[in-house]
């Protein structure tokens, strides 16, 4: 049953990927706001740091998933 | 419920196909399999291609291959920087490897890069390659010097980073292309017929390209600081 409380823990590292990823994503609409005709550029980047910042959330869930396999 | 559990967990674990019967055994996984069908079909790709390049009045094939082979060497080149221009041959090979490895889901095959020892094995070569340039680069003295680059006092974190990037590289691959497969193979558990198409793909197809990038992005950048 700790298992459980263990594996669930672990899956809180989602709350870090998603605040970041919403304040990035503020930020990147703000920056097209201001000059559209550098769109392209700002999209690329921004879909770089977003799957950076999944790799974070990635990360809880192979502990996760770990502890469920190897802990029995 | 029992037999979900149970399936889903000799999905995610790597079965021997057979085994090699020199010294004890040499244990064949699936991974291994499937990157040698990748190899095979990469090999009859590439054979197929580069029939009957012409100079003066390319085909519209080799015009389509071109554009290919230059969009992806010149993203590889804007982060690898001048002096890394000898490692994008590398790169691009790695980025065509990850991209069909991550896709093989598609036909019906497990994705080799959903066993943890291919992405660790990928991510060995990543930081094999990135110290190679760097003492290449800059001799051995200088790559220790480089320990103490921005200030002496990150030296501890510079030392730790020879082992964290690989590791992070590993890890963000394994943990995205398994948790994509792992969700298409509850899908499909549940529903089999219509409704992983459009979940696949973002978490096949979608994901798959994004990580093939990210891991060869991510490499391109240690490369282009490393013989910087």
């Amino acid at each position: 049953m700790l298992v459980a409380i263990g594996a669930g823990i672990a899956a809180f590292t989602g709350i870090g990927a998603g605040i970041g990823i919403g304040i990035a994503t503020g930020k990147a609409t703000d920056a097209v706001a201001r000059q559209p005709e550098a769109e392209p550029k700002i999209s690329k980047l921004l879909i770089l740091g977003l799957a950076l910042a999944e790799g974070t959330a990635i990360f809880g869930f192979v502990i996760a998933l770990l502890i469920i396999m190897f802990l029995k | 419920m029992e037999g979900f559990v149970d399936r889903l967990s000799e999905e995610l674990d790597c079965q021997t196909v057979f085994t090699i019967p020199i010294f004890s055994g040499i244990n064949v996984s699936e991974s291994v399999v499937v990157t040698w069908i990748i190899i095979f079909v990469l090999g009859l790709l590439c054979i197929a291609f580069v029939r009957n390049l012409k100079v003066e009045n390319p085909g519209k094939k080799q015009v389509v291959i071109e554009t290919m082979v230059s969009t992806i060497y010149n993203m590889i080149k804007s982060n690898v920087g001048e002096h890394g221009k000898a490692f994008i041959p590398y790169l691009m090979t790695i980025f065509i490897y990850l991209i069909f490895a991550n896709l093989i889901g598609l036909f019906g095959f497990k994705p080799p890069t959903k066993d943890l020892n291919v992405t660790a094995a990928l991510a060995i070569m990543s930081i094999v390659v990135i110290e190679f340039a760097s003492i290449h680069k800059k001799g051995m003295l200088g790559r220790i010097k480089a320990f103490a680059q921005p200030t002496p006092l990150i030296a501890p974190l510079n030392i730790l980073e020879i082992l964290i990037r690989p590791l992070s590289l590993c890890m963000r691959l394994f943990g995205n292309i398994l948790g994509g497969f792992v969700v298409m193979e509850l899908l499909k558990i549940v529903i089999p017929i219509f409704i992983p198409v459009p979940f696949s793909f973002y978490f096949e197809i979608f994901d798959g390209f994004m990580q093939a990038y990210i891991f060869v992005f991510l490499t391109s950048i240690f490369i282009g600081e490393a013989v910087e």
